[in-house]
């Protein structure tokens, strides 16, 4: 684990080099304040948290999470670059937990930005700040689990439009999951339902998002992240023996 | 030969290596001392790399055993991997990286922090000559340029085992001249084994060739007994204006023929029997005729020759 933050380093050097990623991060913010303010108007809601604003993130992190997923590996694209990593002495785990961590602390960054709203809310209002620390964190983890997948998908496929498409497509089945269900309810058995529900990650990311950060809702997610972070390492140690 | 650890450098025993059904090495065995410098020679280029490769841990061998200093390559790969040293075929790219970024992160990656860290890239940068490339980018770079940064990367951290492949490639010749004294310098050092398919270029670098064809290790030998095995052996090239009485120079005691050279009409190339020299007859010919040469060389032997010669008999 000597060389992790190296890696990390490296990784966040290689976000902060591309436009891309400074593009995604504006778009993602600029939606998530237009979309609050004309979907369902926050002033006139008279809440005592932002949950408006965090309702969509399921929704916006399909736009960001695949950006920053296929920037995870691309480094790597280069045949004569990804041969030299291989003779060098570093162990898969710090290679992938190095790169996903800089990716989640990325978003980390872009939820940071959007602290002004909490000044603009504790300013116009009485607010409850717990609450609101309490969905940032739950949204960071909810991105957490989305980049974990994209990182799987990364090692699966190398072309850039398809590990986009696919990771796209995976998380817009995950975020459509609870609309499909709604529709199912009259079909479908109960239990059906309740167990396919229970794995909907925007489900759960509802529940936290109320403020009620339990303890089942951070379990579930980062048991999801390290799930497929350990997929991912598998993955790797396969093809490289 | 044992070195004064009483280890070998590098020891591979009955190496075995098929991807799917191919079969690219097939029981290849050798060992290497500490300050040898080692060529590797043949026509099949895959092999050679894979060879290399799975030397310096990026595949894994089907079958048989990598010792570097006593450590296996497989079941502590990562010690291991810190002794080697490995410039790639490959061409080195990266969309964002310049050769100062890369470096540095190479060195850390090797694990060097801090005062040694800049002491270690200074001596790198210094060794190659990569001064005015330094704040370019890789992807930017011309193919010299990248080897170069390539062999940089790999000498940075000291290793053991230097492993180079093709190291010569798109290295313009005034810039060879520096390649050999730097290779020179880095086996006093070091054990340095490199894969090319210039032979002849490396003639004097290599005490050792080793040549694999068809798979499978078919010549272990000192570089100068794999000479004189040449045709070309002792050979004699001259060169004059006016074309040169080629019977004189048949008759002349030890020579095994003459080779007239299609496109420099006046230049001939006179091969020596086995165990004879001709060169000081040939002198004493053109003392005594009063040729106007303008140009009398004499081969160390065509190391390509041998090397094709010895690809095409092996059993495949």
């Amino acid at each position: 684990m000597k060389l992790l933050p190296i890696i990390l380093k490296r990784q966040l050097a290689s976000y902060a080099c591309t436009p891309s990623t400074y593009l995604h991060i504006a778009a993602f913010l600029i939606l998530s304040v237009t979309l609050a303010r004309y979907v369902s108007p926050w002033p006139e809601q008279n809440s005592s948290d932002l949950q408006v604003f965090f309702q969509f993130h399921p929704w916006l992190y399909l736009l960001l999470i695949p950006a920053l997923a296929t920037r995870l590996w691309a480094d790597e694209c280069s045949a004569g670059f990804l041969g030299l990593m291989k003779t060098m002495p570093i162990t898969t785990y710090e290679w992938v937990i190095g790169k996903f961590l800089a990716a989640w602390l990325v978003v980390g960054t872009a939820l940071l930005l959007m602290l002004p709203l909490v000044i603009i809310a504790n300013y116009l209002g009485r607010i409850d700040n717990s609450v609101i620390a309490s969905q940032f964190f739950a949204s960071w983890l909810l991105a957490g689990s989305y980049l974990s997948v994209g990182c799987f998908i990364c090692t699966l496929v190398r072309q850039r439009t398809v590990i986009f498409v696919l990771t796209l497509g995976l998380l817009l089945t995950a975020s459509g999951l609870s609309s499909i269900l709604d529709s199912l309810e009259h079909q479908a058995p109960i239990g059906l339902i309740d167990s396919l529900a229970a794995l909907s990650p925007s489900l759960r990311f509802s529940s936290i998002d109320d403020g009620k950060l339990t303890l089942r809702g951070t379990l579930y997610f980062i048991s999801m992240i390290l799930a497929f972070l350990t997929a991912t390492i598998v993955k790797l140690n396969y093809t490289h023996s | 030969m044992p070195n004064f650890f009483g280890k070998k450098m590098i020891e591979i025993s009955n190496l075995t290596k098929h991807t799917g059904n191919t079969t690219i090495l097939s029981d290849l065995s050798f060992s290497a001392n500490q300050q040898e410098c080692l060529g590797l020679f043949g026509k099949d280029h895959r092999a050679k790399t894979t060879l290399l490769d799975l030397m310096a841990g990026s595949t894994q061998p089907s079958s048989g055993y990598i010792n570097i200093q006593g450590l296996d390559i497989q079941t502590r790969a990562l010690k291991a991997k810190q002794l080697v040293g490995y410039q790639l075929s490959m061409d080195l790219g990266h969309p964002t990286m310049s050769v100062k970024v890369f470096l540095g992160f190479i060195a850390a990656v090797r694990g060097f922090h801090g005062a040694e860290k800049r002491a270690r890239l200074e001596q790198a940068v210094a060794r190659l000559d990569l001064f005015p490339v330094l704040d370019a980018p890789l992807d930017a770079l011309s193919i010299g340029w990248k080897r170069k940064v390539a062999i940089a990367q790999a000498v940075l951290h000291n290793p053991a085992l230097l492993l180079l492949d093709e190291p010569t490639e798109g290295l313009a010749p005034e810039q060879k001249h520096s390649f050999r004294a730097l290779i020179q310098s880095l086996t006093q050092e070091m054990t340095v084994i490199i894969a090319s398919r210039h032979c002849d270029e490396l003639s004097e670098l290599c005490k050792r060739a080793l040549v694999i064809a068809g798979g499978r290790l078919v010549a272990d030998t000192p570089l100068p007994d794999l000479q004189r095995d040449s045709r070309h052996f002792q050979a004699v090239t001259l060169a004059a204006d006016t074309p040169l009485d080629l019977l004189a120079l048949a008759v002349l005691p030890g020579v095994a023929g003459i080779e007239e050279h299609r496109h420099a009409p006046g230049t001939v190339t006179v091969l020596a029997m086995p165990g004879h020299t001709i060169y000081p007859h040939i002198n004493t010919l053109i003392a005594s005729r009063r040729w106007k040469i303008n140009s009398l060389s004499l081969e160390p032997g065509r190391l390509n020759d041998v090397v094709h010669h010895l690809s095409q008999e092996a059993p495949l």
